[in-house]
């Protein structure tokens, strides 16, 4: 996976910013078409091949964000402005939620390893020792991988002394859990959206930027701008992704425009009691291990994927569906739009038709950016009335579902988190069918470190870890007011 | 002699902390102890640099010892106040 802010991250939020300024202007449509050029000005040194292929890249970019599914509508003698006036009369699609730049795909090698020059040919030879397949020969006093034998095992590569061997990878589909992204016919990237669980960690690993997601960001900007009560469902990762408390980045929320900002947490507590009461009734009945529910891409994983495991699934909804449940009760006309740093989420909101859209906490920040909102800049307040499901912010971090439902039962029952899914933990969960795990409880969270580190995050885990816990950031002076969790 | 107090802001206005500004407050961690005893770190409200439509001079922003300095990496802070430290 990449660094969090590297050039392409960087350069999204600025393109997002910019869009946003133009439709917040009233102006999108007229200057849409020019905001490449802007952003990618003559002078500037390209990191693609030239300034021209970079500028394409920005247009794809403006595509994604004005949710159009590039791998499939493509269309180069369409403007963006074209593009735009289609969008914004329609409102936003989701599915599918990732999608592909084929001129941004660099079509990388496949995946191989290799021997390099470094190899000094030794004596001892662990690389042909160790290797099962006999798929190592000497050439020339030089080590040599004879494909055709080699079964990609990677022994080589931890006994060479010299580190000579390398593992040449597909980074997207080295990311990929459940092998949903390969490369087509013509050696470019291409989503099988029948095995494609959302997670979105495909789209975090491409260096070059060649898969994004499908946003509903500029609907969401023109919802705000319409003054419609728009109600935003924060989910509980927001806390720690902008530089403030809670109480600011809700402050700020509402200098937004939406009309009330509800934590999502509320709904978790639901969840937490309804799998606390299920699990114990598991207990009772003898019908052995529940995993959690409230992972939409481990949901998804489980439908695509896993089928074994279905009936297992705790029958919680999610937290973002209590919520939204909640308040819909009271205000049925509210407009919901849940920000979290999650793609899968997306899918899982489908049918709730509450649920206006969704967008990512990077996402928001285009919006506070477009808009001047400093956060820490807001008012500090006492949040009140969330003692009950104060825990439940935890739900953002691995381990805290499950401490959550712990502190909702009476008896403990044994807990097994799984912290993140990749290729091999698919393996592990098919077997589980023949052999159950020792657990009564089991946590799942497709990102590693939970929601924390989701594809759509703006601040990295390890800082917003601390930031949430009140550290650091009071140091620096980022925070006035009480920074610690409200209690 | 190097200097021994180095006055850091480093800015947390949004624009600059979403544009990887976030990034430098795990300062802690990417500072060598020595350079770290001798900085006064904190954070300030925009500089109001953000809002300038020079190219050249992107977010994030941090200020030593009275000087912005723009498009401020972690790599870049430790160059920044190498520099500082040796003025
Ligand atoms: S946010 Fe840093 S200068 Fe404005």
């Amino acid at each position: 996976m990449l660094e969090l802010n590297n050039q392409y991250t960087v350069m999204k939020r600025r393109i997002d910013a910019e869009v946003l300024r133009a439709l917040f202007a009233g102006n999108l449509t007229q200057t849409v078409d020019s905001i490449p050029i802007k952003i990618i000005p003559r002078e500037r040194e390209a990191n693609r091949c030239c300034i021209y292929k970079e500028r394409a890249m920005v247009r794809y970019r403006i595509m994604a964000l004005l949710g159009v599914d590039i791998g499939h509508d493509d269309d180069e003698c369409k403007s963006l402005r074209a593009y735009a006036q289609e969008a914004l009369a329609v409102p936003p699609v989701t599915l599918p939620t990732l999608t592909t730049i084929t001129p941004g795909c660099s079509g990388c090698p496949d995946d191989q390893y290799r021997i390099t020059e470094s190899c000094r040919g030794c004596f001892a030879r662990p690389c042909a020792v160790n290797c099962p397949k006999d798929a190592i020969v000497f050439v020339n006093g030089r080590a040599q991988i004879v494909e055709e034998r080699c079964i990609a095992c990677g022994k080589c590569v931890d006994v060479c002394p010299f580190n000579s061997v390398i593992h040449i990878q597909v980074p997207c589909e080295a990311a990929c859990p459940v092998g949903a992204i390969s490369k087509n016919e013509q050696g470019y990237v291409e989503i099988d959206q029948d095995l494609c669980i959302n997670c979105g960690h495909c789209a975090l690993s491409c260096p070059f930027g060649a898969i994004a997601e499908r946003s509903s960001l500029i609907h969401v900007a023109q919802l705000l701008q319409e003054k419609e009560e728009v109600i935003a469902l924060i989910a509980p990762a927001i806390e720690g992704q902008f530089p403030g408390n809670l109480s600011q980045i809700i402050a700020g929320l509402k200098a937004l425009g939406f009309f009330d900002v509800v934590e999502v947490a509320r709904g978790a507590h639901v969840t937490a009691l309804h799998e606390a009461q299920e699990v114990q009734q598991r207990i009772v009945e003898g019908k052995g291990f529940m995993t959690t529910s409230c992972c939409p891409a481990y949901m998804e994983l489980v439908d695509k994927h896993v089928p074994s495991l279905a009936d297992r699934r705790s029958s919680a909804l999610s937290p973002m569906a209590y919520t939204a449940q909640n308040i819909i009760r009271s205000r049925p006309s509210a407009k919901l739009v849940f920000i979290g740093p999650c793609i899968a989420k997306k899918v899982e909101a489908l049918p709730i038709p509450s649920i206006y859209a969704v967008i990512t906490f990077a996402e928001l920040a285009a919006l506070f950016v477009a808009r001047d909102v400093d956060v820490n800049q807001q008012p500090s307040t006492l949040l009140v009335n969330t003692h009950e499901f104060e825990d439940c912010r935890d739900f953002a971090s691995t381990g805290g579902v499950a401490a959550a439902v712990l502190r909702r039962l009476e008896q403990p029952v044994a807990v097994l988190p799984i912290n993140g899914i990749d290729k091999k933990g698919v393996r592990l969960m098919r077997a589980w069918e023949k052999r159950p795990p020792e657990a009564d409880l089991v946590e799942v969270m497709c990102c590693e470190g939970g929601c924390l580190s989701g594809p759509g995050i703006l601040v990295h885990p390890k800082l917003a870890k601390r930031l949430r816990q009140g550290t650091n950031v009071a140091k620096v002076g980022a925070v006035r007011g009480d920074l610690k969790k409200h209690a | 002699m190097g200097q021994h107090n180095i006055m850091v802001k480093i800015c947390v206005g949004t624009a600059c902390f979403v544009q990887g500004g976030a990034d430098l407050l795990l300062y802690e961690d990417f500072l060598d102890p020595s350079l770290l005893r001798i900085c006064t770190i904190e954070g300030t409200s925009c500089l109001h640099c953000c809002k300038t439509d020079d190219q050249q001079l992107r977010a994030p922003f941090v200020e030593i010892n009275g000087v912005v300095h723009a498009n401020v990496t972690p790599k870049r802070l430790i160059e920044l106040l190498r520099e500082a430290q040796h003025a």
